[in-house]
């Protein structure tokens, strides 16, 4: 049960109320992730983890024994999705159609936008908001995850592709928008921790992964990969 | 003195003459010479000032006789009403009788139907039918005899309404007859009193034009003068009552096709009727002995009439000894004479149906109104019971904290902790495979929020919504067409601006609109409330105060500090000046929006275990103020009084969310139990209970609403979905 007896008898119940200040959001002792009992014991359990330290990248993707690894997966991928809309708004600010009309990184690439029909060079900033609108409709998509406790092999492929398109709002932050990055990342950490995750689960290629972020540390995953 | 007095008397005689001519025809020349010979009487024994004195007294006198007869004509009016209202009774209780036959009858053909196709009788229903069985059967002959005798009633009323004009040609006294007969009409529904009012009313100039009859003959010119007047009247009479008849007709088939529909709203609801039908047979047997005896009357009047028609010698009778008493109101003075008449033939025309049918279908013309009105009631009953679960809005990736219909489209806007809102059309809908519900993807993204996004509130026309998050932000959106292409390109102008001033999370919004403008609520935890007037242009604002507020859209805001935090908020409905606030002490505190001042409290009766009030709503049209509690209990209070006037255990676990549908006849809560629940307002009972989504944490549902003016509620979880039941 997530109920855990205090000391004094009384439940704790993980509760944001009404009326709660930023400070007390979400801040309730921790849940052991054998405790959960809810289907969404995985989210509950990453989120969990990730505000107690999210510079802790090792503990964060750290899969608790006899985890499903496609669940796992799946929901690391959907709280990079969700953590990117952080990104995105910073990058709606400053990140206009007239300066960077083309989604770039280094000048190697330009990629096309894949929401469309036939995919489209779609302006940066549109770039990375259909990526993201994409992105939540698929990993929500009930033809392809209609579960969150159990996930088939081939839902699980298309992990890949959603983790190749939104490190692109990464890379093309850091190369255009370094400020915005630097800012974005030095509090969430956020594209260190995708990097590890990818290259952990080995769902990009080495090549593809651009920002030189890991590169003054020992990529735990390599090894792995 | 005495004199005088005897010559007052004198002088009321005479008057009454002239009053009395005066009834008769003031324009006349009958009347003139009337007034001639009038003349010569003050000059032979009343000085010019008696004379003076008597003019002003007559003119007194008739306006008194005029005021009476609007009295009469009002009270006339009043007893039509009342006999009309009588009808309507009538007639509704006949529409529940044919329904609950209809009912019966659809039971049984279920039942016979049951049988050929199982060879078992059928169970639940057929446990009480027995104890109905003889009623029923009795029901269900009425209802074979009831059915041919719309149709025959339908033939041989026209038929009848034929002859009956014949007759009435025939005559040639129309008008006198109708007036019999709409007298008769009155005194069927009870309502003599008034026809003998009239008769004593005019009881004072009955002499006079007697007298007037006496002396110069004018019965012929009388009606003589009157009949051409009329004479448009049995045209237009027969008009109307083709018009009646058509009318009635159609009514009748209206209600033949109506019953079907209803039969499909009421199969759900056979179990509840079940219980029922034994109680209102007996009504309805009450209810057709009634109609019955008015049948009979009915026919007395008919029969009447054909007597007039058979005997001349009769009718000529009548004629003399009523033809005093009923010309009357046709008679009386100048423009109310006109008026009277006019009042007459609109009750002629409502009578008419009355008069000779008196049967259903005359009823049925008359109470079309009823009708619909007893359809909406049906209606209602059948659109409570009708909730479903049939979207699913997957698209956030983590709980959905608020959601907010449009006021008229199909289109709702959630907002997520996952930091952004999304527009949802829901005729836009991606069909799932096996499952009933539709999947909805989302048009648009609202990404603005630097955290979770916390609550919603969309302005009257739709164009505008507003977004309160942990970030403290008020943000204003333009609402994108509700047909825009989710791909589109990005157009910053959607976000309109933010509302700056709260140092805290936002918590709670509401909007209320008026004539000149949008008024914004919010609450948040830095323990303030505030009122916002988000369209105010900042730079007017400025130059017109001169002062800078928190924000130039922050219009006043307001604290109790010895309630601490604010949780919830909402507008007094029945009172836009007021507003309630939930506070964490568990007090509702009622403030004047002007003032700034606490009016009312609605004090949370201290106990061991706090009552943390999750949402406040207030009741659209009543000073009723509803409270969801952490403690399980849903609570109602008095807006004036502060007084609570219900407290129920109304779920497993806290109730976190409320809402009243636009009529304020429901309230929907949703609970932390995974489930919301359907009340009624009047008598705080479940209607339903669904489950609907599942638990983060300790956290399940988040919000509820219904939408404004379309059947749609929908639920927002924990787990990151939206729902909406139809």
């Amino acid at each position: 049960m997530s109920k855990m007896k205090m000391a004094d008898g009384s439940t704790i119940l993980r509760r944001n109320r009404p009326g709660t200040k930023v400070k007390d959001f979400c801040r309730w002792p921790d849940e052991a992730f054998e405790e959960m009992d809810s289907t969404l014991a995985v989210q509950q359990y990453i989120q969990q983890l990730i505000r107690k330290d999210p510079a802790n990248i090792d503990l964060i993707l750290k899969m608790p024994d006899a985890q499903d690894e496609g669940v796992w997966k799946y929901e690391h991928l959907r709280q990079f999705c969700m953590e990117l809309n952080g990104l995105a708004v910073r990058l709606q600010g400053e990140c206009q159609p007239e300066t960077c009309n083309q989604m770039t990184a280094t000048e190697q690439w330009i990629f096309l936008c894949a929401a469309h029909k036939t995919p489209k060079e779609c302006p940066a900033i549109d770039y990375t908001r259909h990526t993201l609108d994409g992105a939540a409709c698929l990993l929500n998509s009930n033809k392809y995850f209609p579960s969150r406790v159990s996930i088939k092999e081939s839902s699980v492929a298309k992990l890949g592709s959603v983790c190749r398109r939104v490190y692109r709002i990464f890379s093309h932050a850091y190369y255009h928008h370094r400020t915005i990055f630097d800012e974005f990342e030095n509090e969430t950490y956020l594209c260190r921790r995708f990097t590890h995750f990818v290259t952990k689960y080995n769902l990009m290629s080495k090549d593809n992964l651009i920002v030189p972020i890991l590169e003054d540390e020992n990529v735990p995953g390599e090894s792995e990969a | 003195m005495q004199n005088e007095s005897s010559e007052c008397g004198e002088m009321e005689e005479s008057l009454n003459h002239q009053n009395g001519s005066q009834m008769g025809g003031p324009q006349n020349n009958a009347n003139n010479k009337q007034g001639e010979k009038n003349n010569p009487k003050p000059q032979y024994s009343i000085p010019g000032i008696l004379h003076f004195i008597q003019h002003e007294w007559a003119r007194f006198e008739l306006e008194r006789s005029q005021w009476e007869v609007d009295k009469a004509e009002l009270q006339a009016r009043i007893a039509f009403l009342q006999g009309e209202r009588k009808g309507q009774e009538n007639l509704k209780n006949d529409l529940v009788r044919r329904i609950k036959m209809l009912e019966y009858a659809l039971k049984q053909e279920r039942a016979k139907f049951h049988k050929l196709k199982y060879g078992v009788d059928l169970q639940q229903g057929d446990i009480k039918p027995p104890v109905l069985d003889d009623p029923a059967l009795n029901v269900d002959s009425q209802l074979d005899s009831e059915a041919p005798y719309t149709s025959v009633s339908n033939a041989s009323w026209r038929q009848g309404r034929q002859l009956l004009r014949q007759y009435l040609q025939e005559i040639g006294y129309t008008d006198r007859i109708i007036d019999v007969r709409s007298t008769r009409v009155r005194a069927l529904l009870g309502l003599n009193n008034n026809a003998e009012q009239e008769e004593n009313l005019n009881g004072g100039s009955v002499n006079c034009n007697e007298s007037n009859k006496r002396a110069s003959d004018t019965q012929d010119t009388n009606t003589g003068r009157r009949t051409p007047a009329k004479k448009p009247q049995p045209s237009v009479l027969a008009e109307s009552m083709m018009l009646d008849t058509e009318a009635a007709v159609m009514a009748n088939l209206d209600f033949l096709s109506n019953p079907d529909v209803d039969m499909e709203d009421e199969d759900d609801m056979s179990d509840e009727v079940d219980l029922e039908t034994q109680d209102e047979i007996d009504d309805d047997v009450k209810s057709v002995k009634r109609k019955d005896d008015v049948d009979a009357e009915a026919m007395e009047v008919l029969n009447e009439l054909n007597l007039l028609s058979e005997s001349e010698d009769q009718r000529q009778d009548i004629n003399k000894s009523e033809s005093g008493d009923w010309n009357k109101p046709f008679q009386p003075t100048g423009q109310p004479g006109r008026r009277t008449t006019m009042g007459m033939n609109d009750d002629e025309n409502i009578d008419a149906p009355l008069g000779l049918g008196l049967g259903e279908l005359a009823q049925l013309t008359v109470n079309n109104e009823a009708e619909s009105t007893y359809d909406m009631a049906s209606s209602k009953e059948s659109f409570r019971k009708a909730w479903n679960a049939k979207y699913t809005l997957r698209s956030h990736f983590d709980g959905v904290r608020s959601l907010a219909f449009h006021p008229t489209e199909p289109v709702l806007i959630t907002a997520s902790e996952d930091h952004t809102l999304k527009l949802w059309n829901l005729q836009k809908t991606v069909p799932a495979k096996k499952s009933a519900s539709l999947d909805v993807e989302p048009l648009y993204t609202f990404r603005s929020h630097q955290g979770p996004v916390l609550c919603l509130a969309m302005s009257a026309s739709g164009e505008q919504c507003f977004s309160g998050g942990l970030d403290g932000y008020i943000h204003c959106w333009n609402t994108p067409s509700c047909n825009i292409d989710p791909y589109d390109l990005f157009e910053p102008e959607v976000l309109e601006k933010k509302l700056e001033g709260h140092t805290d999370a936002v918590w709670g919004l509401a909007m209320h609109h008026n004539q000149t403008r949008e008024l914004l609520l919010s609450c948040s935890a830095d323990g303030t409330v505030r009122l916002w007037q988000p369209k105010t242009d900042v730079r007017m604002h400025d130059a017109e105060t001169g002062k800078m507020l928190y924000s130039n859209e922050c219009l006043n805001w307001y604290q109790s500090k010895a309630d601490g935090i604010p949780s919830s908020v909402d507008f007094c409905r029945d009172d836009p000046t007021k507003m309630v606030a939930a506070f964490s002490s568990a007090n509702c505190v009622i403030f004047d929006i002007e003032t700034n001042k606490p009016v009312v409290v609605l004090e949370g009766e201290s106990s061991a275990a706090p009552r943390l009030i999750n949402r406040v709503v207030c009741h659209p049209t009543i000073p009723l103020t509803v409270t969801a509690h952490e403690d399980r209990h849903i609570r109602f209070w008095d807006n004036n009084t502060g007084k609570m006037v219900h407290s129920m255990v109304a779920h497993l676990d806290a109730v976190t969310s409320l809402a009243v549908d636009p009529n304020g006849l429901y309230l929907l809560s949703g609970s932390h139990d995974c489930s919301i629940r359907l009340w009624h307002m009047d008598n705080k009972t479940c209607v339903q209970e669904i489950t609907a989504h599942r638990k983060k944490f300790d956290e399940s549902i988040l919000d509820v609403a219904f939408h404004p003016s379309r059947p749609y509620i929908a639920s927002a979880g924990a787990d990151g979905l939206a729902k909406v039941f139809v």
